[in-house]
């Protein structure tokens, strides 16, 4: 897989500064406004054409918030989103309807993402319906071919979603998602709601449909492995922040920050002989209503200090491609 | 050889409706030994929960246990009375759920919840049960157990939740310990967490466990022996090391090579093709032969038997060298 130092000046497809999301917390007769949840609190992203962005965290943690906000369906509270250098919170509707063509979105659940009452046919038609003066002949050649490319055929047409196990409906999800030819796809948990060896043969078609399209993914998720498997570069949140982002086999290999090194320590081993008996991890996620001061992450990291209780660290880049935020980057 | 503490012997269950009977476990047998912890893995749909259901008595109507035997420590369960089998649910085996929430009681307080329990099956009153929850709560990692007794379920977050059904399951010293899914709702770093506290537990009061799981990582992390199931039936059986080492069975290796690793290189996954069949639409012949890279045509017309082709490794398919043939499979498909 190529990474992104070896490609020539990557060209910069996705950019996001300052994204904040803050949701009102309402109590009382009046609706009085008491306080804010700050689902997302400063977020910045580079996304670059043709690779796989990993968004990792626990739940809570503002990655499905961000990707909403990457989509255009959700309206940042402060902060730029730049598609191709053009800001889309600046945009008029009609504007951000014709740019939806190029971001497109898969949904973690394949049960509650499709229209019941629509066939297979209807489902990934309506897109090219909406945006394109194609015939109607010409839409059901294209479905077909795109039912195709995701693994289906042309029998299942006419059926309708409840006729499909939970693989196949993530199947048509993406087919509906690559209808338009999309520059980027979103993908929120799309393989959490699956077994284990139907979510290696949605992994394996997202590859292998990246590579053959030139497609831009960002892939949220918080199982790690999964994302290992997929991704060039990984973010790792917590509590509304981007706290590490880096190159898969540095994040792995070299974590900087004390909660990502927690995150990797906490997965299950790959086999029962490196069983070990560490709690990474004391306590719970403090909760994003009301959370620490400093750095967020103070009150469960094991090397914190008192600067860590009052003062907020900033993701800097510690190594080349490599940027965390603590005051105390882990050294390896 | 001692007996086993759980001894399950070729249980069938059935359910009858209209357009036929389906038999969604049909023919499973395994044991469960004191202090062991048994991981039954499988997909969904492979009948692995119901099987832990009909441990408990409480098949959902209108299934029902057709054949076969569940002795516990030598007693059938199945001939058991209602009420004997009262008795024996919270006190002698008892289970925790995968959501805590749906499972804990939304208007009672913990200390409420958990000294019914208590009082009904041991002869405690009031102080002592409650000192008894205090007690149950502190061993199972919960901070100011004093106050959570007073506290209602919404008010604490998941991982304190299922610490609480833990508890709960535990605080009558049970002989069987049935775990369904028991972190699959939780976050990595509360998983983790809960995971520990189980091996610690297990340790400690010596009960045997059965985890449900579909998750090979939580079965590498906690697991003595492991239990696959495939279509209601087991397919594979054998010690948790040898089933990572050397699994036999096409599904296992299925199983095993689809799960994205954290170590190694990133390649490609091996993918089981297709899905798994509902059980009334289970194959004739090895139920696994449609998905199976080395089927013949043996597989889609006999059914093959458990058998014990190595030292307690166990396993249900035609192919005795499956490994070898399975790995010229795969080279002739790489290459």
């Amino acid at each position: 897989m190529s990474s992104i130092k070896e490609k020539q000046l990557p060209n910069v497809l996705m950019e996001v500064k300052g994204l904040k999301k803050h949701f009102e917390v309402k109590k009382g007769y009046f609706n009085k406004q008491v306080s804010y949840v700050k689902a997302v609190d400063g977020v910045d992203i580079t996304i670059y054409e043709g690779e796989t962005l990993g968004i990792v965290g626990e739940s809570g943690c503002g990655k499905s918030t961000t990707g909403e906000m990457l989509l255009g369906l959700l309206k940042p509270s402060e902060g730029v989103v730049k598609f191709k250098g053009k800001d889309m919170t600046e945009m008029s509707k009609k504007e951000l309807r014709d740019i939806r063509k190029d971001i497109q979105v898969i949904f973690q659940d394949p049960f509650a993402s499709l229209n019941p009452r629509m066939t297979v046919e209807e489902l990934i038609g309506e897109p090219l319906e909406i945006h394109t003066s194609m015939t109607k002949s010409e839409i059901k050649n294209k479905v077909i071919e795109l039912l195709e490319v995701v693994g289906l055929n042309s029998e299942q047409l006419k059926r309708y979603p409840h006729e499909f196990s939970g693989g196949q409906r993530q199947r048509i999800g993406i087919a509906r998602a690559l209808a338009l030819n999309p520059k980027i796809i979103i993908c929120d948990e799309p393989v959490s709601a699956l077994d284990v060896s139907i979510q290696a043969q949605i992994l394996n078609l997202l590859k292998k449909l990246q590579r053959e399209y030139n497609l831009t993914l960002v892939f949220i998720a918080h199982g790690l492995p999964a994302v290992r498997n997929i991704s060039d570069r990984i973010a790792v949140m917590y509590l509304g922040k981007i706290i590490e982002i880096t190159e898969r086999d540095q994040l792995f290999g070299e974590p900087m920050h004390p909660y990502t090194e927690a995150l990797l320590k906490s997965i299950p081993v790959d086999h029962p002989k490196w069983r070990t008996n560490c709690e990474p991890l004391k306590g719970d996620l403090p909760n994003p209503a009301n959370p620490p001061s400093g750095c967020t992450f103070h009150t469960r990291c094991p090397y914190a200090q008192d600067i860590c209780k009052n003062k907020v660290p900033n993701l800097e880049e510690v190594k080349i491609n490599h940027f965390t935020a603590c005051h105390f980057p882990l050294k390896q | 050889m001692t007996e086993p503490l759980l001894d399950i012997k070729n249980l069938r269950i059935r359910f009858r409706s209209d357009e036929g009977t389906v038999k969604p476990v049909n023919g499973v047998s395994f044991q469960v030994n004191e202090g062991e912890t048994v991981a039954v893995v499988g997909e969904s749909g492979c009948g692995k929960s119901l099987t832990s259901l009909s441990i408990l008595g409480l098949v959902p109507s209108p299934g029902e246990v057709f054949e076969g035997e569940i002795r516990l420590q030598g007693k059938d369960l199945t001939k058991l009375k209602k009420n004997q089998m009262r008795k024996l649910r919270g006190n002698e085996i008892s289970m925790i759920f995968q959501e805590p929430m749906t499972s804990l009681n939304p208007v009672f307080t913990i200390g409420n919840q958990m000294t019914e329990v208590i009082k009904l099956h041991q002869q405690l009153d009031k102080k002592e049960s409650i000192n008894k929850v205090v007690e149950m709560l502190d061993l199972v990692g919960i901070p100011e157990p004093e106050r959570v007794v007073r506290q209602f379920p919404h008010q604490l977050s998941g991982g304190m939740r299922q610490r609480v059904m833990i508890a709960m399951a535990l605080s009558c010293n049970p002989k069987l310990l049935i775990a369904d899914e028991p972190t699959t709702a939780l976050d990595v770093t509360i998983q983790a967490q809960i995971l520990n506290l189980m091996k610690k537990l297990k340790d400690e009061l010596n009960t045997g466990v059965i985890l449900i799981t579909h998750d090979l990582g939580v079965v590498a992390e906690v697991a003595d022996r492991v239990v696959v199931m495939y279509g209601g039936e087991v397919v594979e059986e054998a010690h948790v090391n040898e089933i990572f080492d050397n699994p036999v069975h096409p599904y296992t290796r299925g199983l095993l090579s689809s799960v994205p690793k954290m170590t190694g290189s990133v390649e490609e996954l091996g993918a089981i093709q297709g899905s798994v069949p509902t059980p009334s639409q289970m194959p004739k012949g090895c139920k696994f032969h449609p998905r199976c890279p080395i089927a013949t045509d043996l597989c889609k017309d006999e059914h093959p038997n458990l058998e014990e082709t190595l030292p307690n490794h166990f396993k249900r398919c035609f192919h005795m060298e499956g490994g070898s043939i399975y790995e010229q499979h795969k080279r002739e498909t790489t290459t």
